[in-house]
């Protein structure tokens, strides 16, 4: 992919998509909470803002459906608008609409990302931490995941204790432990999960889930999070938020009065009959596992900025620098087994002429290159695995020909460039799924991020045809690739097909997925300082769709 | 590039690159090519042949079919080596198609071919040629036939799919023979075709150029009839012969 360098404005429309498996990366960049998911629902123009509400306390009794609880009483400004608008504006930047930047190193593997798990009382300010934390770090990726969606499944029977105000919300067995730690393994090895919704008038999960990504930061918070010793093993940085029991009762309170019109009495029944006991039982015993207590909660300026400086330490160790990187790596090594070239025919040259000369007007240029782009995708399905079958003819006699293995293909272009090969696959391949990915340089960094995703909900079976029309660097492509094996793609079943690769980019990908087959009609030797392919094509996306700077267009 | 040569060696072990068959050059000849057979070369011809293909499918995949046998003989053209710039600033060596070419396809099953060449040169003229075999005596007749004016200074891609006993192509070459285009000017392109119609013209035509998907003793001769959905006039129950 070239170097192109524009602003993206991630599009304002996009959080209405409905679509449950269509995601939508500038929007779930972070997860904040409850309030969030249900500002969500209201876009989605769900009538019944009460079908899916916060996080009982404790009890499920005397709640209006149509009071919502803030997520904690100590709610700054900040933090509603977080809740509206799912971006956070920190005095002069807003932190999650950027795209994801490379969650893995220069030979495609995993970089762990740093977990923060933050445990406190009930009504303790451990979202209000949270969101100070976020916002004072400057990560562009943060994920924050909330106890309160691995809620178990009531029964009919527990469902009724919750309607009497039995049931214990507060208890370990409240949660699904098992869940919870895979959700979390999984978001550590940077794959995608999907995060319950949790009913709590129906407690049970809604059918729909919430899609989550591992990024280079998640914070995990609740009120148990120490409580399981596998899920405390897997926090980088363990913080309990330790706010004076008098405070949280008082907070209690006035939400529950004030906010949900409940009684004194009740409240104060079920402080003492349930969340106190939960909280000197389970949580304040879990104190001794934490790093860092952070006395008074989201309050605390002093704590959270020591919180955030070992972070920042922590991920400089990590550090990411791609694309310089894999810009200079495998000088003058033999070329990859995987990398499947187009025969070298008169016509594939001549066709490279034409679309290389920087004088062939756009008509001629759009022309010639949908024509070299439909000879590479032929080639490339002719990679693909074929079975030996035995036909009848009209002429009477039998013939034993092929037939395609696998009928499960589906293409993924690589935005904008890869959009251009798309026709050529449909021409070839009847009805066949596309998928789409926006990859976009950071203008600062240098490094691509990830901006869109769409890809077809049962990808992990199909065979993937992954279009690029130029690989320079590979650093695009590579993390086009890291997407779709998060998404259980195969790396056997990828084949990343283009027009155009410099030889480092071949050999980063080919060495980072040896197993991937590359698929490209031809290969130049070098790379610019600019991370252009030399002598290459110029800026492929530009050149087709006529947006390049006026200086140079006709 | 050495490493290069790797992978497309590499590649033919596999069995899907077999550039030129040894034994088709020994029988008939140089100028006789078969398009690069592979798995999904084969996967077309296998749908062709099918009988319960459904047209649309049919029409589907003869058309690219169509477009792989129409860019590979276009691979036959002539050429100049020439250097150009890039929007880079790097030159690059490539090469360049000489002018003056133009396509002839028989009537009616090789004017399924046109749209396929037109889709690799877009303005490029054809001529067409309508040829009309007896059906009982497969005796073909020249009936109709219309070329661009200075057909004889042209290179001429001549299309027609199907070959069984090669006299409709025989009578069209005479044609523009007639038309003083020189045999060596001719490249045939050819979908399917059968040994006996290879060998033919090969002696017939010793110095003209053809293009084949598959040689095979039985022609798919459903071909016209399937991709144009219709039968010739006056022909309905046998099968069109070429």
């Amino acid at each position: 992919m070239a170097a192109k360098v524009q602003h993206y404005d991630p599009p304002s429309s996009a959080s209405s998509e409905s679509d449950d498996y269509e995601q939508c990366l500038e929007n779930r960049g972070i997860f904040l909470s409850d309030e969030q998911i249900e500002e969500h629902i209201r876009d989605m123009g769900t009538p019944t803002p009460s079908s899916v509400s916060s996080r009982p306390s404790s009890t499920g009794l005397q709640k209006s459906p149509y009071m919502r609880r803030e997520r904690t009483t100590s709610c700054s400004q900040s933090n509603k608008k977080t809740a509206a608008e799912s971006i956070l504006q920190s005095k002069t930047r807003t932190i999650y609409t950027a795209g994801r930047p490379p969650w893995y190193d220069s030979t495609g593997q995993q970089v762990e990302p740093f977990i923060i798990g933050i445990c406190g009382g009930s009504a303790s300010g451990k979202t209000t931490v949270a969101t100070k934390i976020i916002e004072s770090l400057d990560v562009p990726w943060v994920t924050l995941l909330s106890m309160d969606s691995f809620y178990k499944v009531l029964n009919e029977k527990q469902h009724e204790m919750a309607a009497q105000n039995e049931y214990n919300f507060d208890h370990p067995d409240a949660f699904d432990f098992q869940l919870l730690k895979s959700t979390l393994q999984r978001l550590k090895e940077g794959r995608k999960v999907e995060v319950p919704i949790y009913n709590f008038v129906t407690h049970s999960r809604e059918t729909r889930t919430k899609m989550m990504y591992g990024a280079n930061v998640i914070i995990f918070e609740g009120i148990l999070t120490f409580y399981n010793a596998e899920i405390l093993k897997m926090c980088d940085m363990k913080v309990f938020v330790d706010t004076d029991a008098d405070v949280r009762l008082a907070r209690r309170l006035k939400r529950d009065i004030s906010q949900r019109g409940r009684d004194l009495e009740g409240v104060l029944k079920q402080y003492s009959t349930m969340v106190k006991p939960a909280f000197y039982y389970y949580i304040a015993p879990s104190m001794v596992h934490a790093d860092i207590i952070v006395p008074r909660g989201g309050e605390n300026a002093v704590a959270i900025e020591l919180i955030v400086q070992h972070v920042h330490t922590q991920l400089q160790l990590r550090g990411f620098k791609l694309r310089e990187k894999l810009a200079h790596l495998y000088i003058g090594q033999p070329l990859p087994n995987s990398l499947y070239l187009l025969p070298d025919t008169p016509q594939i040259k001549g066709l490279h002429t034409f679309i290389r000369n920087k004088n062939t007007h756009r008509d001629e240029f759009i022309f010639y290159s949908k024509r070299l782009i439909r000879l590479v995708i032929e080639y490339a399905l002719s990679l693909l695995p074929f079975k030996e079958i035995t036909i009848e003819t009209p002429q009477g006699f039998l013939y034993k020909g092929k037939r395609s293995a696998t009928d499960k293909i589906c293409g993924v272009s690589i935005l904008r460039a890869g959009e251009t090969m798309e026709q050529a696959v449909r021409d070839v391949c009847k009805d066949i799924r596309i998928g789409k990915i926006l990859i976009q340089t950071n203008l600062q960094t240098g490094e691509p991020e990830l901006y869109y995703l769409r890809l077809p909900k049962d990808i992990k079976d199909y065979r993937v045809i992954l279009m690029d029309v130029t690989v320079a660097t590979g650093a695009a492509s590579m993390m086009a690739i890291r997407v779709l094996l998060d998404h259980d793609v195969i790396e056997d079943n990828i084949m990343l097909v283009s027009l155009l690769m410099a030889e480092s980019g071949v050999h980063s990908i080919a060495y980072a997925f040896p197993n991937l087959k590359i698929v490209t009609s031809a290969l130049d030797p070098e790379i610019n300082e600019k991370f252009y392919v030399l002598p290459g094509i110029g800026n492929f996306g530009d050149r087709y769709f006529g947006t390049e700077p006026s200086s140079i267009s006709d | 590039m050495g490493s290069v040569d790797t992978a497309v060696k590499k590649y033919s072990e596999n069995g899907c690159i077999e550039l030129m068959n040894d034994n088709n050059e020994e029988e008939y000849g140089q100028n006789l090519k078969i398009l690069p057979t592979n798995d999904q070369v084969n996967e077309l011809q296998t749908i062709l042949r099918d009988k319960t293909t459904t047209r649309s499918d049919f029409k589907f995949y003869a058309d690219r079919l169509i477009r792989l046998v129409i860019e590979e003989s276009l691979n036959q053209l002539p050429f100049t080596k020439c250097v150009i710039t890039t929007p880079t600033g790097a030159k690059y060596k490539g090469l360049k198609y000489q002018k003056g070419n133009c396509g002839v396809s028989i009537v009616r099953s090789g004017e399924a071919m046109e749209q396929g060449l037109r889709d690799c040169c877009r303005s490029i003229r054809i001529g067409k040629i309508l040829v009309e075999s007896n059906v009982d005596t497969h005796e073909a007749k020249v009936v109709y036939a219309k070329f661009p004016d200075d057909i004889a200074e042209r290179k001429v891609l001549l299309m027609y799919p199907i070959m069984s006993t090669g006299n409709t192509v025989i009578k069209a070459i005479a044609v523009l023979k007639e038309h003083n285009v020189s045999e060596e000017n001719i490249i045939l392109s050819n979908l399917f075709c059968t040994p006996f119609a290879a060998k033919t013209l090969v002696n017939a035509f010793p110095k003209m150029k053809i293009l084949t998907s598959e040689i095979h003793s039985v022609a798919p001769n459903h071909f016209g009839q399937k991709y144009f959905g219709c039968t010739e006039r006056g022909v309905t129950k046998k099968l069109i012969v070429d």
